[in-house]
């Protein structure tokens, strides 16, 4: 087999960090080349859909465009950061609390994990539709039970009314992503060491007292994680929200990554669209890098020490 | 005895809305459209047949199998001995470049896959499968280099040292050696690939054309304002995600690890 004795070559003579070229000239086509693209975009005046704009140099008027006059795309920012905030306090709340009922009071903890995964591991696509099933005006179940319990009243449809459908949003994606956080908080208090408890045990606090001072400083870095990666996907979200309302009522769903899918694929505005799309990547590249901070911050209790084969 | 109570609660409150569209599926229109939510009827089988066999859904189904197993396979032939040069060997830039393949896995697919549509499009590749099983490797790739990562890196170095004093090459003891050892973390690692390709919706939405469109893309166009024939559109959902709850059962050991980026081992 061809591959495998070049791969032993390359191991065998000291040389291995060539293996990792095809994977960098990989994410150079699909993913750099594709960033510098954009980048070069949003100088450009590009249009698919207006006779003339072919692509010419524009500076920073796209920029300056964004920063001036572009209150609808300040909106989508807020919005998403609104819903960052919501969900990801919710469902940080929520996961905690039944990782930690899992924890202390359930012996099957495997087996309610696994029936607790089925929101998380569907499809954000089908998640969406689901609920739009649910949320129906006139049938849906959830609706339903929600008139009869007086939450709301008849003439009520919650995805066309534009106060009530970003809460709704937002508790699909709590329903959703829930689970994940309960998983992982999980998985980081079976890790804990146990002598901390126990010393605590032993000098008479109570349970509330070491909750506060040994689980919560221990899972400190945990909770960053879970934190940055739900804050991560969440100012990605798309897919639910596009087949749920595709932005509306009106623009009050319009998060960021519907609103630079318009701009680029409904007015084909691709120039300013490249600015948005822009914005977006660099605020989850800042967030990116303080979740790697924080993988060292977790890390740093057992990093394994680096020792040079060769 | 209320730590139960509350659980049981609580996994109604998951479980339920699943639970409807998998009924709704075998729903006749009449049950699905009730004023009042119908949860006993005589379930009617009609939907599966009508909407992958004779409205042509089968073959979205085929599409996605394509490209999520392809995506999965470039993934892991590429991603593996990458992953095994982090786990093993050091050299300058090192956790830079790890640091890069994190971010290519975090990048919103909004963002990269304009730019990629343009650039695609001025090459030919779109419409075509091969521009969504490329698409994907951006999270794919990243993924099993992470993953796999710390699969190599939980192999104790003694097992290369003893390894090689047997005689074999280092690449022999990659190869016979260790790849085998750390077979249950790939597997895990490959599953996982394929649900995240099979669940992706965005860069298949925009990649790729009618005839070629995976299934998740072929749902939102399912539902129309009105008129919408629920009973279908349950038995896609329900066709588009019973595979991979199955699959998930197979790795959930592995999962922390995964959703994680290898952060905290499950």
């Amino acid at each position: 087999m061809p591959v495998k004795r070049m791969i032993g070559v390359v191991l065998d003579h000291g040389i291995a960090p060539l293996l990792l070229i095809p994977s960098i000239i990989l994410l150079f086509i699909i993913l750099v080349g594709p960033f510098f693209y954009m980048f070069w975009t949003s100088f450009t005046d590009l249009h698919y859909a207006l006779p003339g704009r072919e692509g010419s140099f524009v500076g920073f008027e796209n920029f300056r465009r964004l920063m001036q006059q572009d209150q609808i795309f300040w909106h989508s920012f807020l919005l998403t950061l609104k819903f960052v905030f919501w969900v990801v306090t919710i469902e940080f709340i929520l996961g905690f609390a039944l990782a930690s009922l899992l924890y202390h009071y359930i012996k099957q903890q495997r087996f309610i994990l696994t029936l607790l995964l089925v929101p998380m591991m569907l499809a954000p696509i089908t998640v969406g539709l689901i609920w739009k099933l649910l949320l129906q005006g006139d049938f849906g179940m959830v609706t339903y039970y929600m008139r009869m319990i007086g939450i709301i009243d008849l003439r009520t449809a919650i995805m066309s009314n534009a106060s009530l459908v970003m809460p709704a949003i937002m508790m699909i994606d709590v329903w959703q992503w829930t689970p994940f956080v309960t998983l992982v908080m999980l998985a980081g208090l079976l890790s804990l060491p146990k002598e901390p408890f126990e010393a605590a045990l032993m000098d008479g606090a109570v349970r509330w007292q070491i909750f506060k001072d040994v689980t919560l400083p221990l899972m400190r870095p945990i909770i960053a994680l879970v934190i940055l990666l739900r804050g991560i996907d969440a100012f990605k979200e798309f897919d639910k929200v596009f087949i749920l309302t595709g932005g509306g009522p009106g623009i009050a769903t319009e998060m960021l990554s519907i609103y630079t899918f318009r701009i680029n694929f409904k007015d084909w505005d691709l120039g300013y669209g490249a600015v948005c799309a822009f914005m977006v990547y660099l605020v989850v590249l800042i967030m990116c890098s303080i979740f790697y901070k924080a993988i060292y911050w977790h890390e740093g209790r057992a990093k394994p020490a680096k020792v040079k084969i060769s | 005895m209320t730590a139960v109570a509350t659980l049981v609660v609580v996994l109604v409150l998951f479980l339920t809305p699943y639970l409807w569209i998998f009924l709704t599926s075998f729903k006749t229109r009449l049950d699905a459209l009730a004023d009042v939510p119908v949860w006993t009827f005589s379930p009617t089988f009609e939907h599966y047949p009508k909407i992958f066999i004779d409205k042509g859904y089968l073959s979205l189904v085929w599409n996605s199998l394509n490209v999520a197993i392809f995506s999965t396979l470039l993934s892991l032939s590429i991603g593996v001995p990458a992953a095994y040069v982090f786990a093993r060997y050091d050299f300058a830039g090192k956790e830079d470049l790890f640091f890069f393949f994190l971010t290519t896995r975090m990048a919103p697919p909004i963002s990269i896959v304009v730019p990629m549509f343009l650039l695609f499009s001025l090459i030919g590749l779109t419409d075509m499968p091969i521009a969504v099983i490329l698409a994907h490797t951006t999270f794919n790739l990243s993924l099993v280099v992470w993953m796999m990562r710390g699969f190599f890196a939980d192999i104790p170095r003694e097992i290369d040292e003893a390894a090689m004093l047997d005689g074999h090459t280092r690449g022999g003891t990659f190869l016979i050696i260790l790849l085998p050892l750390a077979s249950p973390g790939l597997a895990a690692t490959a599953v996982l690939c394929f649900i995240l390709s099979w669940n992706e919706f965005l860069y298949a939405f925009i990649l790729v054309a009618f005839e070629s469109r995976t299934l998740t893309v072929g749902i939102p166009g399912l539902v129309t304002p009105h008129g919408t024939l629920w009973g279908q559109v349950a038995a896609v959902a329900v066709v588009a995600t019973l595979p991979i709850l199955l699959f998930t059962f197979l790795v959930q050991k592995h999962l922390v690890r995964g959703l994680t980026f290898g952060a905290i081992k499950g």
